[in-house]
């Protein structure tokens, strides 16, 4: 029986065990089956405050705090049973009313004949040691919320790249639970090249102390767990823990940022652009009319119905379709400022979708306009083209017989237009390109229309957007701020 | 180049009978829309007189005994870009109607044209046989 002791007779060997006993640091109490103390040590002494006097013929009771009393049945119940409980964490009382933490490890006597008779508890006053762990704990809690805490995104590897730490906001820049990245290769997060060759850059870091990012810092390109890229600012420091090498990376999302820029950017050419066609538009359509005019006079003058009539003919609509490019160049690079005044949607979409269904092309399609009046602070000259864009493009995705209705609809301060075909829908990879200037699928187009009617939208303070729903065919979806109430104005 | 001078050689059932034919003065610098402006009005029965810049026009207005009935006027010429020569026109020959053709006519273009006094603002390109009878139609107004 391991960890049990014997009664022996008080010979030599015994008066050894009790000098050692006695010299012991821990507080070694011996106790009968009813929590008797029989035997109560120098540790005893020093860790509770009573003499072995006061101590020995008391109840162990003496130094458990009542919140703990239950404690001695449990633990004398296990001691008869012949148990041995050992380690075990706890809480006893001084002579002058402290509380310890203790270790406790608390065994049964045997005597000659087998029969349990005591216990002996070793006691270890742990006090100290857990006032120190819980001031680590705190510490470390300190530092983790701060990193957690923190908006950028902190991530620490060791030297050989493997994640150490991840912080909650890396968690949501990159869209994984740290769980997944720690001890994994931090080139998880990069796209190629450099996954493939972070390692390549530690190692020639490690072997030339070359800085190249470390203090430095640079825009680098992140990626996240749905494989989607972002852009993003690293700074790398260096540090040495335990004699171990760590980097230490912050992370800035430029995003928003980069978002921001490539607006301005954009920004920048529209104007640009504008200022261009502005001065092309003049320089082709002035000399755009004089030959317009000019063949045309021609032309009258050849026997009508002749082959060069019809050449003639030819070359003016051909002319024409120069000068619509230039139109549509001019209405995108140069919207006109929209003058808003309150409009009625209702009428406005009739008398477009009854232009519309004069197309060539929508002779088999109906088009049908639905849903109540309302009123809109809108340009209903530039709503009109928009409108007249949109549905030319649903009857030109029929192409055949089929449906376009166009449903008015008030949602809260919006007044939203849809514009839905019974088409063959748009492919996704287009999908996402339709509003992209000069992006057209389009034989004979310049590409404009759409990004055209967005730009006459949102300077109406409004949205255009474009779905096309499980079921089939596209939705062209248009909201605009509905007038403000009388009082208002 | 001097101001050349189109004589309608046949009548016009819009003008009228035994008058001398209205003069129409076609100011633009390029060459094919006078000429093609030229030939159209020329053959409704109008007197035309081309100028290919602000001087010219100036100086066919300035001529007081072949002055202009009504001027086709380019917004835009080599020695003018803005609306003064509307206003010079209109301040000296009030009575003289302008059509102004603009290629790229902004809306404050257009306004301000209007506000001077211009009997209408055409873009081009234009139909050249339509210019006949807004020439007929301005003329008849006046």
């Amino acid at each position: 029986m391991s960890g049990v002791s014997h009664f022996k007779p008080d010979d030599e060997y015994s008066g050894l065990l009790r000098a050692i006993v006695e010299s012991s640091d821990e507080a070694i109490i011996g106790k009968t089956l009813d929590g008797i103390i029989v035997s109560w040590n120098g540790g005893a002494q020093r860790t509770y405050g009573y003499t072995a006097a006061e101590a020995i013929g008391q109840s162990i009771a003496l130094i458990i705090p009542p919140e703990h009393q239950a404690e001695l049945e449990r633990i004398l119940g296990e001691i008869a049973q012949g148990r041995r409980v050992a380690s075990y964490e706890t809480v006893r009382i001084t002579r002058d009313r402290r509380l310890l933490n203790v270790s406790l490890t608390i065994s049964p006597i045997v005597d000659t004949a087998g029969c349990i008779v005591g216990a002996s508890a070793i006691g270890r006053d742990i006090t100290e040691a857990k006032r120190v762990e819980a001031a680590l704990r705190a510490s470390e809690e300190r530092y983790r919320s701060i990193i957690d805490s923190a908006v950028d995104a902190i991530l620490v590897i060791d030297r050989r790249g493997r994640v150490e730490a991840f912080n909650a906001a890396a968690e949501r820049l990159f869209g994984y639970p740290a769980g997944e990245v720690l001890g994994k290769n931090v080139n998880l997060l990069m796209p190629q090249p450099y996954h493939g060759e972070h390692d390549v850059y530690m190692a020639r870091y490690l072997a030339t102390r070359e800085k190249r990012i470390i203090g430095i810092g640079r825009e680098v390109t992140g990626l996240r767990k749905d494989g989607t890229t972002f852009p993003v600012h690293l700074s790398v420091g260096e540090m040495t823990i335990d004699g171990e090498t760590m980097f230490t990376g912050i992370l800035h999302d430029l995003t928003a940022r980069v978002a921001l820029e490539t607006q301005l950017r954009e920004q920048a050419a529209l104007t640009r652009l504008g200022e261009m066609a502005a001065v092309v538009a003049h320089e082709v359509k002035n000399p755009l009319t004089g030959i317009r005019g000019a063949v045309q006079i021609i032309g009258g003058r050849l026997p009508a119905g002749s082959r060069d009539a019809e050449v003639v003919k030819e070359i003016v609509a051909r002319i024409d379709t120069l000068n619509d490019l230039m139109k549509d160049l001019l209405l995108f690079a140069r919207p006109p400022q929209p003058r808003l005044a309150p409009v009625d949607p209702r009428p406005l979409l009739e008398t477009v979708v009854g232009l519309a269904r004069q197309d060539p092309g929508a002779r088999a399609i109906t088009i049908q306009v639905e849903g109540p009046s309302d009123t809109v602070m809108a340009d209903a000259e530039l709503l009109k083209l928009v409108v007249q864009n949109v549905l030319l493009n649903a009857v030109h995705a029929i192409a055949g017989p089929g449906l376009v209705r166009v449903v008015v609809q008030p949602v809260e301060s919006m007044c939203r237009i849809t514009v839905t075909d019974t088409g063959p829908g748009i492919p996704p990879e287009v999908r996402e390109k339709l509003f992209t200037p000069f992006f057209t699928t389009k034989a004979r187009g310049t590409g404009l229309g759409l990004s055209t009617a967005r730009r006459f939208i949102e300077a109406q303070g409004g949205t255009i957007r474009i779905d096309c729903p499980p079921a089939g065919g596209t939705s062209v979806t248009i909201e605009l701020p509905r007038s403000a109430p009388a009082a208002a104005v | 180049m001097e101001p050349r001078e189109f004589s309608s050689a046949s009548f016009s059932p819009i003008m009228p009978i035994n008058s001398q034919p209205s003069r129409v003065l076609v100011v633009d610098d390029e060459l094919l829309i006078r000429w093609s402006l030229g030939e159209a009005l020329t053959a409704a029965g109008y007197t035309v007189v081309e100028g290919k810049d602000a001087a010219e026009a100036r100086q066919a207005l300035r001529d007081i005994d072949h002055r202009p009935d009504l001027v086709l006027l380019d917004y835009r010429l080599p020695d003018s870009d803005d609306l003064g020569l509307l206003t010079t026109i209109r301040r000296e020959a009030p009575t003289v109607p302008v059509i102004l053709m603009t290629a790229h006519g902004t809306a404050e273009v257009v306004r301000g044209a209007l506000e001077l006094g211009a009997y209408r603002v055409i873009s081009k390109p234009f139909e050249v046989h339509d210019m006949a009878s807004l020439v007929a139609e301005a003329l008849a107004a006046r």
